[in-house]
């Protein structure tokens, strides 16, 4: 209806500036970087200069040091191990956890209603907070979570096991009731994705209870009427129908997971020895404390964007297949 | 027939265990959710006696808000051996820069993400689409990336005889990266939701595209427009590497959160504190924006 072609550039205009220069002026410089030895201590040179003969290019200065040394450094390859077994743990069960709360809280009920009211309350709780509480609440003296373990799972166990090791069959160990959470590696990294289940379960939950709403009920009361109990509505009918939605939630949360940054800081600083060290917390450690080596720091940071953006390119094609 | 009438008015069994398994259920992710939260709560205003106890009866105290916003040396506890929270944390500072850094970047990208949402829900233009789904894609780059080439950036270019970094303005002009897409995406939804119809109306009447967009389509969007504000306020609010690498010395409160240790280690009272004055203001705007929460999180991919 409306003819005059550049209004909608004018409108867009700013924004699309704006967003060149604070993503895609990044992108660029980083990949840029990633091609210099460049270190914080020293001004770097640059293999593209404005000499007396105008812009030239020192070939000699670009190399791929950077990259080889990623390949070979066990820290970074490390940290590519944590990345991608976090990632693993904590989109398995934010989703898994967020269908569990859904599918519970979906139904009518004053309890069903107040609990969808508290779903939205992690996200409040900022990733940096989020860490820092956690490890206060897993401190192995005072911390509330390492006493409810305590007694709510790891002495039942035990008590459990102690009956069947009282018959003369077979001697299982018990569980130690004093795990150090965050100073074991497996569980200080298993702990990090707690956390981070606890701040996104609930989204997703969320992000599932609006899909749930948005089916026809009659399919459900159909599944019902043919004899179909709980259960099985729950794996034939209600699974099959969130398909495109769990597909496009998996995405996205690993998309975050693999950028997972704050919470290492605040709750396990990357330990105990490098076990929770993510891909992001090693970038940062290169580039702004240990080695000050921006070149290098540029280089794994581009590998990251690699991965992601293969991730985003199957999200986005997630996004737009569906119908 | 009759069995199933029966059933319904007296429920079996089964039912009631079934109904009974769900109130536990819900019991259950209602603590999961509220127990850090108000255990935070509790160690905040917990004397520094009790703070490293899981006791639940105390007296409570507001001395933890009082050290960590005061300048001076604050002495509570005087007489015993513990020295912790002597020192005043000086927390006016952050939150004064917390407030100032998102309250600037959203008085910056709203405007900006509201006309840029406008043009692509309402006008065809080359290359639309694809911009769109670029703008859906920047989201997925890491803040690191961002981070590494303004930090040398920002290094070497100074605006008023001093350098860009550590300044709220570094950290405003970062924060663009991450605000303005989703914005831009979650206004657009809301002026998509707008029927057509009042605009040609009023184009027929005469008005040109601007008086449409200013007089007739902005008022109308204006309740979106509030909660992407909130959204993205929440989002600067809560970030934390930009605020680290960029943000440095001129501390936000996401990272004023880590100066809360001492000799010690992490002073988890006034942590609690310092947490409860990064949260709480939180929490009433993310009650406020609670059913746009996840259209902003999917930019409305999960409808």
């Amino acid at each position: 209806m409306r003819k005059k072609r550049w209004v909608p550039w004018v409108l867009v205009g700013p924004a699309l500036l704006i967003i060149v220069l604070t993503t895609i002026y990044p992108l660029i410089a980083a990949l840029y970087f990633s091609f210099h030895k460049y270190k914080l201590r020293k001004p770097p040179q640059f293999a593209i200069q404005f000499g007396e003969g105008g812009l030239y290019i020192d070939w000699s200065l670009l190399t791929l040091d950077n990259y080889a040394l990623a390949f070979r450094d066990s820290r970074f390859i490390n940290s590519l191990e944590v990345t991608f077994w976090f990632t693993v743990i904590s989109v398995a069960l934010s989703v898994v956890i967020g269908l569990g709360i859904a599918v519970i809280v979906q139904k009518g009920g004053r309890l069903h209603t107040l609990t969808k009211v508290l779903l939205i309350f992690p996200f409040a709780v900022s990733p940096a907070l989020k860490g820092y509480s956690w490890r206060f609440m897993l401190n192995e003296n005072y911390g509330i979570y390492d006493l409810l373990i305590d007694s709510l799972i790891v002495k039942p166990i035990n008590f459990v096991l102690s009956i069947v090791n009282a018959l003369p069959l077979v001697e299982i160990p018990l569980i130690s009731e004093s795990i150090v959470w965050l100073g074991d590696k497996f569980w200080a990294l298993f702990m990090l994705a707690m956390s981070e289940t606890w701040g996104w379960a609930p989204l997703i939950a969320l992000m599932f209870v609006g899909a749930l709403g948005s089916i026809d009920e009659q399919i459900f009361e159909a599944a019902r009427i043919d004899g179909a109990n709980r259960i099985q509505i729950f794996f034939r009918v209600t699974l099959p129908l969130l398909r495109p939605v769990i597909l496009i939630v998996t995405m996205l949360k690993t998309i975050f997971s693999l950028k997972m940054f704050d919470q290492v800081v605040t709750m396990t600083g990357g330990g105990p020895v490098r076990a929770t060290q993510t891909i992001n917390y090693y970038i940062h450690q290169v580039g702004f404390v240990r080695g000050l080596d921006i070149g290098y720091a540029s280089a794994q940071s581009y590998i990251l964007v690699v991965v992601l953006t293969i991730c985003a390119a199957l999200y986005v094609s997630l996004v737009l297949n569906r119908d | 027939m009759t069995a199933a009438s029966a059933s319904r008015i007296k429920p079996g069994f089964r039912q009631q265990s079934a109904k009974l398994l769900e109130t536990a259920a819900l019991l259950l992710i209602i603590a999961f959710i509220m127990l850090p939260i108000l255990w935070l709560a509790l160690t905040a205003i917990k004397p520094q006696e009790k703070a490293y106890t899981t006791d639940i009866i105390f007296t409570p105290t507001l001395d933890n808000f009082e050290i960590i916003f005061s300048d001076e040396s604050v002495i509570i506890n005087e007489g015993t051996d513990r020295e912790r929270g002597e020192v005043g944390r000086k927390m006016v500072p952050n939150v004064f820069n917390s407030v100032v850094v998102s309250g600037a970047t959203i008085l910056i990208a709203i405007p900006l993400a509201t006309l840029a949402a406008y043009a692509f829900s309402r006008y065809q233009f080359l290359g639309n689409g694809v911009l769109l789904i670029w703008i859906l894609t920047t989201q997925f780059i890491p803040a690191i990336v961002v981070a590494i080439p303004f930090f040398t950036l920002f290094r070497t270019v100074e605006i008023f005889g001093s350098p860009l970094l550590g300044t709220r303005l570094g950290l405003i002009i970062v924060n663009m990266s991450i605000v303005l897409p989703y914005a831009i995406w979650m206004i657009k939804g809301f002026v998509d939701a707008l029927p057509g119809e009042i605009e040609e109306a009023a184009y027929v009447d005469g008005c040109n595209d601007f008086q449409i967009l200013f007089f007739i389509s902005l008022p109308l969007i204006r309740p979106g427009v509030l909660v992407a504000s909130v959204f993205a306020f929440i989002m600067s609010w809560n970030e934390f590497l930009f605020a680290l690498i960029i943000g440095r010395e001129m501390r936000t409160m996401q990272v004023a959160l880590m100066t809360t240790s001492g000799a010690r280690g992490i002073m988890w009272e006034q942590m609690a504190a310092a947490g409860m004055v990064v949260m709480v203001p939180i929490f009433f705007l993310a009650m406020f924006i609670r059913k746009n929460v996840v259209d902003g999180l999917t930019m409305g991919a999960v409808k």
